[in-house]
C-alpha cells in the first residue's frame, strides 16, 4: 500500500463503511441507490449500491499499513505504520469519546527507525497492537504495543536524547517501550493473533513462520518456508491458516505445522492479498499484481488435513469485479459473499460472488438445488401425468414395485407386470416362454439366420431342433404346414405335434380384440373365409369397428386376375388404411408371387409376425437375406422385437445396448440378459454395467428388498455372481473360525447355520466355541451366550425345505442373529439391539459411549419397499 | 543460536577513483534499478583509497572489465548470525561485538580469514568459499548452521572433515597494525526502498562526486575528517553509513533514525593495505570491545578496516585497544 495502489478496509462493526487508504485515508459509506441518488457526489459502486465520502484523514505520511480497531468504542480508531516504524493511532470523522481524544496522534516508537510492514489488532485484547518491522540488526521485529498505556518515566527520559526528533515536542504522545518484543535480529513481514488462544501470535517473519507465545516469550514455535507474506487464519476453521510467497499460497494447519497441507497452484505474477470469506468457509480468494481479477478457491469439501493423504479437491474459478486493474479488494464482514474491489485509479466496485449452484437429481426424479445458503426443491407444474411419468426411471421404479421380472414360472406375465403398455416389451416376454426350459432355442433364429439356411435343406432340419424343422417340413407340405411358423409368435402353441392348427392361436387373438390381426394371420393361411369370418365378428364385437366390415365386404372380392379393378384399387386404396394389419393384407392379395417387400419391410407390422410370413412365403435364397437384413436393422434400431432374431447372444447384446442407449431401461436389459445362455453374455462388460447399474438404482431407491430378490434370482442364473462370505467369527480366546472348526470337526456335524441362525433352543445350542470349548461372546442385553436364540421368539426347528417362510418366521430367524458394533465390539442379538436403540442412542454395555447406530449411517434409513 | 549460510556468491573487488566513471553505469544500475538485475547483494563503500564493492555472481556481471578493476581472487559467502528469536533480553550489544566471541574469535583461532560487512540490518561475515568445511566444523560446536538454498533454510549438513585439523593454540591477540581515528562523526541508517527513486540523484551525488573540490585523500590528511561512505542492497534492504553532515542533505523523515538517534566514530585499521590472508585483524580489534560491552560495527574494505563504535564510547574504545596495543609490544 505505498502511495499509489490504494488498500480498502471494512469497519469491524459499521456494515456501511469502509476507508480507502493510500497516500490518505478516506472514510465512505455505502447506500443502496435509492437513498443515495439524491445526494450529490455519491459514487456509484455497482447497480444497486452507491458510496458517500464521509470524511479523509491527510495527517499520516508515508503510510504502510492501517489496521482498524476492533471494538465498538471508539469506533474509528485506526492505527497507521509508517515507513519509519512508527505506529500512529488516528481517526476519521468525529468522535466526541474521550477516551479517543486521548489516543488520538498516540505514536509508538521502535528502537531503530525501519519500515512498519504490517499491524494487528489483538481481538480480545484489544489494548494490544502488534506491529511487524524490517530487521533491524540485534533489535526487534514484532513489537506489541499497549495504546492504553501512558509513557512510563524512563520513556521520558529517553525522550530527552532524541535529536532528530521532528515535531515531537508534544513528546507525551511518544510511547517508546513496547509491552513485549519478539523475533530479535529477523525481519516480520505479516501478523496475525491466533483465536486459539490470545496470547498466541503468528507471524510471518524473514525465512520462517513463527508463533509466538506470550505467555512464555523465549519459545516459540516456527516452520522454515519462503511461504511468508500475509499470514491470515481462517475465521471458521481457526487451526487453518494461508499464507503466501510471489504466486504461491500455502495452506498450513497449525496442529501439523511442519508443512504446508496443500499449496495451491502458482500464478505466473505475484500475489498482493489473500483474505479468507469471512461470511462462507473454506472459500479463500487471492489478487494478484496487475490484474483484473479475483481468484477464488473453494476449499468447502477438502477434506481434514490431518491423517488425509489423499489430495484434496479445490474448485478454483475467478471472477472479475470491474474491468480496470484491481488494487485490493476486502470481504464484507457479514453480507454474504460480498465484497468491494477498489481499482489502481481508485475506481471502487461493489460486488458479489454468485454462489457456485450444486444440482442434484435423486433417484425418484426430484430435483434439487443449493445456492450460497438456500436450497430449493424443483416441482413440476401441472405434472399430472407429466414428463415425469413418462421418464424410464418413473417406470422402472414402478415395475420393480410390482416386481417386473420376477415372474419366472409364468414369464409372459412379466410384461402385464411392467405395465403392459409397450408392445416391445411384450414381444420380448412371449419371447421368453418360447425359450422357457429350452435355453437352446434362444438362438434358434440366429441359427436360423446365418447358417442353417445358407445349406438349405438338410442343415436346417438338423439344426431346427423344435420349431424351424416344423416350419420346413410345413413349407414344403403346403399351406397347413405354414401354420408352423407361427408357432414362433404364438404363445398356446408350444406343446403343438407336428399337425399345428392355426385355429386355436386364431381364436386367442378374436379373445384379446386383435381382430385386425387375427384376420391377416387367418388371410396368410390361405383362408380369405376365416378372415372375413373374423372380420365380421370384429364389427359385431362390443367396442368393435364397423369398418372391419367394409375391409370384409373389399376382402371377399379378391379376384386372381392381374388386371382387374379390384386389385388396381385396392393397391392403391390400402395406403390409405391406418391399421397395417388391414394394410398388409391387400398388400399381399395384390403383390406378385415372390415380391412381398411392402408385407416384409412394414414396420407397424410386430417382427414376429413378419418372420413367420417370410418363412412361409419367401424362398431358401430370399429368406437368410431378409432375415440378416432385419436383423441388422433390429440392432440399429434398439427393437426389442428383434431379440427375436438374435437371441440372447453377442448379438442380442449389441440390439440391447442401442435398446439402453434409447431408453435407458437397463432394468429390462438386466433380466433379459441374465437369462443369456452362453456364460459369455452374463460376462460380457456391457451386461455387468447394466446389472449393477440396476442394483445401485434399486439401492437408491432403498428397494432393499427388491435388491435382494434380484440378487437371488441372479445368482440362481449365473452362479459366478454369488458374492463370497464376507463375514468371518473367530474365536477370541483360540483365534480359530467358529465356522471353520465345524467343518474340520466333522463328527459334530452342525453347520454353522445353527450359531444363532436357525438353531432351535433345545436341539441345536452351542454356545462355546468349538475349538477350545470357551464361551462366546454374550448378548449384551440379554446376557446369554451367542447361539443361544432370543427367548421370546419361538424356535424355527423345522429347518426343512417345506418351512412356510412368511414374514413373521423370517423376521424371527434375523432376531437371533448375532450383531456387533464394528467401533465399540458390543453387540448382542439383532433384535435385542433393534428395540435397545429405538429407544437409546449410546450402546448397552454400560459405561460405553459409543454411539453404535449412529455410526451406521444407512441403519437409520428404512427401506422403501416391503418383502 | 542459528548461523545461515547464504546462497550468495560474492566477489570483492576494488574500483580505483579515477577509474569510477567506466563502473558508473553497472554500479547504478546495481544500487538504483534492483528490478533490472538478478543481484541479491550489493556493496559499495568509498574510502579515499578506492570504491570496494562487494557484489553476488549475478550482480559481479554487470560491471566491465577493466585495469582500474581489481578482483580479490576467491569467491566468498556470507554467514549470518540469527539469534533464533528464542532470548528476550532487551539490552543485548549489536553489531560485531555481540559476535565477536562466538563467531570471530573461533575463526581467528582456526587460522581462517574473515571479511566483515555491518549492515544497519546485521552483520555479515564473509569467509572464502574453500573455508566453508573448516568453518563449519569450528562453528558447529556453538551453532545450529544452516543453508539457504534457493530461498530455503535447510539444515546444513557437516561435511565430515574432522581429521587433521589441529587444535588451535589459544593465545593472546595482540593489535599489530596502527590505527586512527577520524575527527568526523557517522550515522548508520536506512531507508525505505520505495522512496530510494526520490532521493537517486543525491545518493549518487554523493557516492561518486564526493571528491569533486578536494583532491583524493587529502582530506583525512588536513583536518581529520575521512571521506566514508556505504551503500548496500541486500536481499532488499538498503543499509546506509555516511557523514552526519551528508545525512542533513536528505530530506526530512526519508532516513530511519533511531529513537535514540546515536551517533558513530570510526577506527580505522592498517597502514599499509591489509590484504585478505591475514586473518584475526577482526578479531583484535572485537574482542577488547566485547569485553568492554562497546557494540560496534565493523565494514571492511579492499585496502582496510573500519570499525564505528558510539561516539561516547570513543575515548573508552581507544583505550582499550590501546592497552592491547602496548601488550602485544
Amino acid at each position: 500500500m505505498s502511495g499509489s495502489k490504494p488498500d480498502i478496509l471494512w469497519s469491524p462493526h459499521h456494515v456501511d463503511h469502509f476507508v480507502i487508504c493510500d497516500s490518505e485515508l478516506s472514510l465512505y459509506r455505502i447506500e443502496s441507490v435509492g437513498s443515495a441518488e439524491t445526494k450529490a457526489g455519491a459514487l456509484s459502486l455497482s447497480e444497486e449500491t452507491a458510496a458517500t465520502l464521509l470524511a479523509i484523514n491527510s495527517d499520516t505520511p508515508y503510510m504502510k499499513c492501517v489496521a482498524w480497531y476492533p471494538k465498538h468504542e471508539p469506533e474509528c480508531l485506526l492505527a497507521v505504520g509508517q515507513a519509519n516504524g512508527r505506529v500512529v493511532l488516528t481517526s476519521l470523522g468525529q468522535s466526541h469519546n474521550t477516551k479517543c481524544k486521548d489516543l488520538m496522534g498516540k505514536e509508538f516508537v521502535p528502537k531503530h527507525a525501519r519500515q512498519c510492514n504490517t499491524l494487528a489488532w489483538n481481538p480480545m485484547e484489544s489494548n494490544w497492537l502488534a506491529a511487524g518491522l524490517d530487521k533491524h540488526r540485534a533489535d526487534f521485529s514484532v513489537l506489541i504495543w499497549d495504546i492504553s498505556s501512558k509513557f512510563a518515566p524512563e520513556a521520558s527520559i529517553a525522550t530527552e536524547k532524541i535529536r532528530l526528533s521532528s515535531g515531537d515536542a508534544d513528546s507525551g504522545l511518544v510511547v517508546t517501550k513496547p509491552l513485549y518484543e519478539l523475533g530479535q535480529n529477523d525481519a516480520c513481514l505479516s501478523l496475525c493473533w491466533l483465536p486459539r488462544d490470545q496470547k498466541l501470535l503468528l507471524a510471518g517473519m524473514h525465512r520462517n513462520l513463527a508463533i509466538f507465545d506470550l505467555r512464555n516469550t523465549s519459545q516459540k514455535m516456527f516452520v522454515n518456508t519462503k511461504a511468508i507474506q500475509g499470514v491470515t487464519v481462517d475465521p471458521h476453521f481457526h487451526d487453518r491458516v494461508a499464507s503466501f510467497f510471489e504466486g504461491q499460497v500455502a495452506i498450513w494447519d497449525l496442529r501439523k505445522f511442519e508443512k504446508p497441507v496443500l499449496t495451491l497452484t502458482e500464478q505466473p505474477k505475484p500475489l498482493t492479498k489473500v483474505a479468507w470469506c469471512p461470511t462462507r468457509t473454506g472459500l479463500l480468494a487471492t489478487l494478484t499484481r496487475d490484474s483484473n481479477i479475483v481468484r477464488l478457491y473453494d476449499m468447502q469439501h477438502a477434506p481434514t488435513p490431518i491423517g488425509d493423504e489423499t489430495e484434496p479437491t479445490i474448485i478454483e474459478r475467478s471472477v472479475q469485479p470491474c474491468e480496470s486493474v484491481i488494487a485490493s479488494f476486502a470481504w464484507h464482514t457479514s453480507s454474504q459473499n460480498r465484497m468491494v474491489a477498489v481499482s489502481t485509479n481508485r475506481a471502487m466496485t461493489d460486488f458479489t460472488v454468485f454462489e457456485r449452484i450444486s444440482l442434484a437429481w435423486s433417484s425418484t426424479t426430484s430435483l434439487m438445488w443449493a445456492c450460497g445458503r438456500h436450497l430449493y426443491e424443483c416441482t413440476e407444474e401441472g405434472g399430472e401425468g407429466g414428463a415425469v411419468d413418462q421418464d424410464i426411471t418413473t417406470k422402472m421404479r414402478q415395475r420393480a414395485q410390482s416386481r417386473y421380472g420376477h415372474d419366472t414360472a409364468q414369464v409372459w406375465r412379466n410384461h402385464l407386470l411392467a405395465g403392459g403398455d409397450d408392445p416391445q416389451l411384450k414381444s420380448l416376454c412371449i419371447l421368453k416362454i418360447w425359450s422357457r426350459g429350452n435355453r437352446g432355442t434362444n438362438s434358434l433364429w440366429c441359427i436360423l439366420a446365418s447358417r442353417t439356411l445358407s445349406s438349405p435343406p438338410l442343415a436346417r432340419r438338423r439344426a431346427g431342433a423344435v420349431g424351424v424343422a416344423r416350419t420346413d417340413r410345413r413349407m414344403r407340405c403346403g399351406s397347413t404346414a405354414r401354420s408352423g411358423a407361427w408357432r414362433c409368435s404364438c404363445p398356446a402353441g408350444s406343446s403343438a405335434g407336428p399337425e399345428i392348427d392355426v385355429e386355436p392361436f386364431l381364436k386367442s387373438l378374436e379373445q384379446e380384440g386383435e381382430w385386425e390381426r387375427a384376420a391377416a394371420v387367418a388371410l396368410f393361411n390361405l383362408d380369405i373365409r376365416r378372415a372375413i369370418q373374423i372380420l365380421n365378428k370384429g364389427a359385431s364385437s362390443e367396442k368393435g369397428d364397423l369398418n372391419l366390415n367394409v375391409v370384409a365386404m373389399a376382402l371377399s372380392g379378391y379376384t386372381d386376375e392381374k388386371n382387374s379393378l379390384w386389385r388396381e384399387m385396392c393397391s392403391s386404396l390400402r395406403l390409405q388404411l391406418n391399421n397395417p394389419y388391414l394394410c398388409v393384407m391387400f398388400a399381399f392379395l395384390t403383390s406378385e408371387p415372390g415380391a412381398y417387400d411392402a408385407v416384409l419391410y412394414e414396420s407397424s407390422v410386430a417382427v414376429r409376425d413378419r418372420v413367420a410370413f417370410a418363412c412361409m412365403f419367401l424362398n431358401d435364397s430370399q429368406l437368410p437375406r431378409y432375415i440378416e437384413k432385419l436383423t441388422n436393422e433390429m440392432k440399429e434400431a434398439g427393437n426389442l422385437e428383434g431379440i427375436l432374431l438374435t437371441g440372447l447372444t453377442k448379438d442380442g447384446v449389441d440390439l440391447m445396448e442401442s435398446y439402453v442407449d434409447r431408453t435407458g431401461d437397463v432394468q429390462t436389459a438386466s433380466f433379459c440378459m441374465l437369462k443369456g445362455s452362453p456364460g459369455e453374455v452374463v460376462k460380457d462388460p456391457r451386461v455387468q454395467c447394466w446389472i449393477e447399474n440396476y442394483r445401485n438404482l434399486l439401492d437408491a431407491w432403498r428397494f432393499w428388498h427388491k435388491r435382494a430378490e434380484f440378487d437371488i434370482h441372479r445368482s440362481k442364473l449365473d452362479p459366478s455372481s454369488k458374492p463370497l462370505a464376507q463375514v468371518f467369527v473367530s474365536c477370541n480366546f483360540c483365534g480359530k473360525s467358529i465356522s471353520y472348526s465345524c467343518s474340520a470337526m466333522p463328527h459334530q456335524g452342525r453347520g454353522f447355520s445353527q450359531y444363532g441362525v436357525s438353531g432351535s433352543p433345545t436341539k441345536s445350542k452351542v454356545t462355546s466355541c468349538p475349538g477350545c470349548r470357551k464361551p462366546l461372546p454374550r448378548c449384551a442385553l440379554c446376557l446369554m451366550n451367542m447361539g443361544t436364540p432370543v427367548s421370546s421368539c419361538p424356535g424355527t426347528g423345522k429347518s426343512d425345505e417345506k418351512v412356510d417362510l412368511s414374514k413373521d418366521k423370517k423376521l424371527a430367524q434375523f432376531n437371533n442373529w448375532f450383531t456387533w458394533c464394528h467401533n465399540c465390539r458390543h453387540g448382542g442379538h439383532a433384535g435385542h439391539m433393534l428395540s435397545w436403540f429405538r429407544d437409546h442412542t449410546e450402546c448397552p454395555v454400560s459405561a460405553c459411549t459409543c454411539k453404535c447406530m449412529q455410526l451406521d449411517t444407512t441403519g437409520n434409513l428404512v427401506p422403501s419397499d416391503s418383502i | 543460536m542459528e548461523l545461515h549460510i547464504l546462497e550468495h556468491s560474492l566477489k570483492v573487488a576494488s574500483i580505483a577513483k579515477e577509474g569510477i566513471q567506466i563502473c558508473t553505469h553497472g554500479l547504478i544500475k546495481l544500487a538504483f534499478l534492483p528490478s533490472k538485475t538478478r543481484c541479491k547483494f550489493f556493496s559499495l563503500t568509498e574510502t579515499p583509497e578506492d570504491y570496494t564493492i562487494i557484489v553476488d555472481e549475478e550482480g559481479f556481471k554487470e560491471l566491465p572489465e577493466s585495469e582500474h578493476l581489481s578482483v580479490a581472487e576467491a569467491t566468498w559467502l556470507a554467514l549470518n548470525v540469527v539469534s533464533g528469536g528464542g532470548s528476550s533480553s532487551s539490552s543485548q550489544p549489536i553489531g560485531v561485538t555481540k559476535i565477536a566471541k562466538s563467531v570471530i574469535a573461533p575463526l581467528a583461532d582456526h587460522n581462517i580469514s574473515v571479511f566483515m560487512l555491518s549492515t544497519y540490518q546485521t552483520d555479515f561475515i564473509l569467509v572464502r568459499e574453500r573455508d566453508l568445511p573448516m568453518v563449519m566444523h569450528t562453528l558447529s560446536s556453538e551453532f545450529t548452521l544452516l543453508r539457504v538454498v534457493n530461498g530455503e533454510t535447510v539444515a546444513a549438513n557437516s561435511l565430515g572433515v574432522t581429521n587433521g585439523f589441529v587444535k588451535p593454540k589459544l593465545v593472546q591477540r595482540p593489535i599489530i597494525h596502527p590505527l586512527s581515528s577520524p575527527s568526523n562523526m557517522f550515522c548508520v541508517t536506512s531507508l525505505d526502498p520505495d522512496t530510494l527513486p526520490s532521493v537517486a540523484t543525491l545518493l549518487m551525488d554523493v557516492m561518486f562526486y564526493s571528491s569533486g573540490v578536494k583532491e583524493p585523500g587529502a582530506a583525512s590528511d588536513d583536518s581529520g575528517l575521512i571521506c566514508f561512505f556505504s551503500f548496500s542492497l541486500i536481499e532488499g534492504y538498503i543499509s546506509l553509513v555516511m557523514d552526519e553532515q551528508t545525512t542533513r542533505r536528505f530530506p526530512n523523515n526519508v532516513l530511519f533514525t533511531s529513537a535514540s538517534g546515536e551517533l558513530w566514530k570510526m577506527v580505522r585499521i592498517g597502514g599499509q593495505p591489509l590484504g585478505f590472508d591475514e586473518c584475526g585483524i577482526v578479531a583484535q580489534i572485537s574482542e577488547p570491545l566485547a569485553t568492554a560491552d562497546i557494540p560496534a560495527y565493523y565494514i571492511s574494505t579492499f585496502k582496510f578496516d573500519h570499525a564505528l563504535v558510539p561516539e561516547e564510547n570513543i575515548q573508552s574504545v581507544i583505550g582499550a585497544l590501546r592497552t592491547n596495543e602496548s601488550a602485544g609490544q
